[in-house]
């Protein structure tokens, strides 16, 4: 039976990952069987899960419907409201998921594009 | 405004002082371009606000290196926009690697650097628009920006090699040995020797300036006739592949600071490395000895040394005085030669423009250890220089049975006789000292 990894929210909720599940992230894997993250709600925890669950198996070198298909679950998944999509930077960072990490800043980047300084100012609440 | 101007001159110049034990700061750029402080000068300003937070808004709970990670996946014209948000995006997007990885992305080559990358950048693509120094090109300064990661970028850039990082010196030197000498003292030992008088006649000393090489294209039939081989390195066991041989030599040169991090030379070679113009500092370390902050995968295909040249130095270097296997250290000029011993560790860093030439080669007294090398089953990630990989074990060992039959044989058998006596000496307690030593 694999092992299964527990992870704590900031506000407490508990969260009960595979280890193929976990293997996706650098932290999570050398953790013992709790890891607790002070800085991560868990409302981004879950979107972190299910992000990984999806990516447990990468598709084959050849198999480009597959591919395409699960970027095409990426670009809807990570279409989320921009504050979110900052924490989830965060804590993917913290918890060293690099594909999510790239998902989520490039998708940042894009909203960024084609805007004015004004429209940016706007954006970010400066 | 004016009196503003002059506090903030007075408060930077004050932090100078205060450093001045730390930083040896180029002339040419005395103080951050945009006025960037470290994290901790925040604490000397208390009430003071980082305007790095405020100016970044939402995207403030980011680490430096989040945010350059998003400005790093958008175009010249969109920094240039985002450079007007707020004084705190002006400020990361001046952060010279994502103008650098612009130019080199899009430009792949084709380009002139101009003063910096983002200047490149610009007038590179927008000709029309003034760089000159005395526009507003020369950089706004920013109050209250506090960054270490922003600020340690900036210094390792512009540090210059501290006195006592360049002091030590005790590499053995020598002038005129013969080619049995050296073998018998450095090669076959694998200490390492700086040699003096060996290009003494190179036409390359002469000819070879930043100028004449900048056209290498059409000048690489002839350079090869501007030097030759030091007598020392002539056995070049490699050269029995003919075409096929693994990449051997290089023209290395560059300014001030660039150099190599720490690593071991390719394929267990040893290796020669003779300066033309400049100079160069090397520390050395022995086989089996890992410098300080370096960590080599359990392989050995990968090498890690997450830190720059001089940040090593900053770093690590102190901590090599009080080790009781220190490295082996020297400057080597113009004019001189430093043997690399195989498996060698070494770093090297530039301290002023420079041009230099150097060989990878197996000779005889190597040769076994290029073949256990190329024995082993990650062949494939760790052989360098070769498009075939994996059969250049089996190539190089037939090659060299048909060029030097009966070598490879007669190596083994003193190696392994070596080996014997040496294990003779250690358990036969009358006799006291081994009869080889390293």
């Amino acid at each position: 039976m694999s092992r299964k990894i527990t992870l704590k929210s900031s506000d407490g909720e508990l969260f009960e990952v595979d280890e193929a599940v976990a293997l996706q992230s650098e932290t999570m894997i050398e953790a013992d069987n709790i890891l607790t993250l002070p800085n991560v709600t868990s409302e981004i925890l879950a979107k972190v899960i299910e992000y990984c669950k999806m990516h447990v198996e990468s598709p084959e070198a050849d198999d480009r419907a597959a591919a395409d298909e699960l970027n095409r679950w990426d670009l809807d998944f990570i279409n989320l409201p921009d504050t979110t999509l900052l924490d989830l930077i965060r804590a993917a960072h913290h918890l060293k998921i690099k594909g999510l990490v790239d998902l989520a800043c490039s998708k940042v980047a894009d909203r960024i594009k084609g805007k004015t300084a004004e429209q940016i100012r706007e954006y970010f609440n400066i | 405004m004016f009196s503003e101007k002059k506090k903030f001159i007075a408060e930077t110049q004050q932090f100078e002082e205060e450093e001045e034990e730390g930083f040896n700061l180029k002339s040419s750029n005395p103080l951050h371009s945009y006025g960037v402080q470290p994290l901790g000068n925040l604490y000397f300003n208390p009430g003071s606000v980082n305007s790095r937070n405020t100016g970044l808004g939402n995207l403030q709970i980011l680490s430096d290196e989040l945010v350059l990670e998003i400005l790093g996946l958008v175009d010249g014209t969109h920094l240039g926009v985002l450079a007007t948000v707020s004084k705190s995006f002006y400020v990361f997007t001046s952060h010279e690697p994502l103008w650098r990885n612009l130019v080199l992305d899009n430009l792949k080559g084709r380009f002139l650097f101009n003063r910096s990358w983002k200047v490149t950048y610009i007038s590179t693509f927008y000709p029309s628009f003034d760089v000159s120094w005395n526009t507003h090109f020369s950089g706004l300064r920013v109050r209250n920006f506090y960054s270490d990661y922003l600020f340690q970028s900036w210094l390792c850039a512009n540090l210059e090699m501290k006195p006592e990082w360049l002091e030590r010196d005790n590499i053995i030197r020598k002038r005129g040995i013969s080619v049995d000498d050296f073998v018998m003292n450095f090669e076959e030992p694998n200490k390492p020797v700086l040699l003096e008088g060996c290009m003494d006649n190179w036409d390359a000393m002469r000819k070879w300036d930043r100028d004449y090489l900048v056209n290498l294209c059409e000048k690489i039939p002839t350079l090869g006739s501007d030097y030759e081989v030091p007598v020392y390195f002539r056995e070049d066991l490699f050269s029995v592949l003919g075409n096929e041989r693994p990449d051997y030599r290089w023209i290395i040169s560059g300014p001030a600071g660039s150099g190599s991090s720490f690593h071991i030379d390719p394929n267990s070679t040893s290796a020669w490395n003779a300066v033309i113009k400049g100079s160069k500092k090397w520390v050395l370390f022995p086989p089996d000895v890992v410098p300080p902050g370096v960590h080599p995968s359990p392989d050995g295909a990968e090498v890690a040394c997450p830190v720059s040249i001089i940040e090593w130095f900053m770093n690590f270097y102190g901590s090599t005085k009080n080790w009781k296997k220190r490295p082996i250290e020297c400057i080597c000029k113009a004019g001189e030669v430093i043997f690399v011993p195989n498996g060698w560790w070494h770093l090297v860093i530039n301290l002023e423009e420079s041009i230099a030439i150097t060989q990878n080669y197996v000779s005889r007294r190597n040769l076994l250890n290029v073949l256990d090398f190329l024995k082993k089953p990650n062949a494939s990630e760790l052989v360098s220089g070769t498009r075939d990989r994996i059969n250049l074990y089996e190539k190089f060992k037939n090659a060299i049975e048909r060029r030097f039959p009966g070598t490879i044989d007669e190596l083994t058998l003193k190696a392994e006789e070596k080996k014997m006596s040496f294990w003779d000496s250690v358990t036969d307690s009358k006799i006291g000292a081994f009869k080889f030593s390293f």
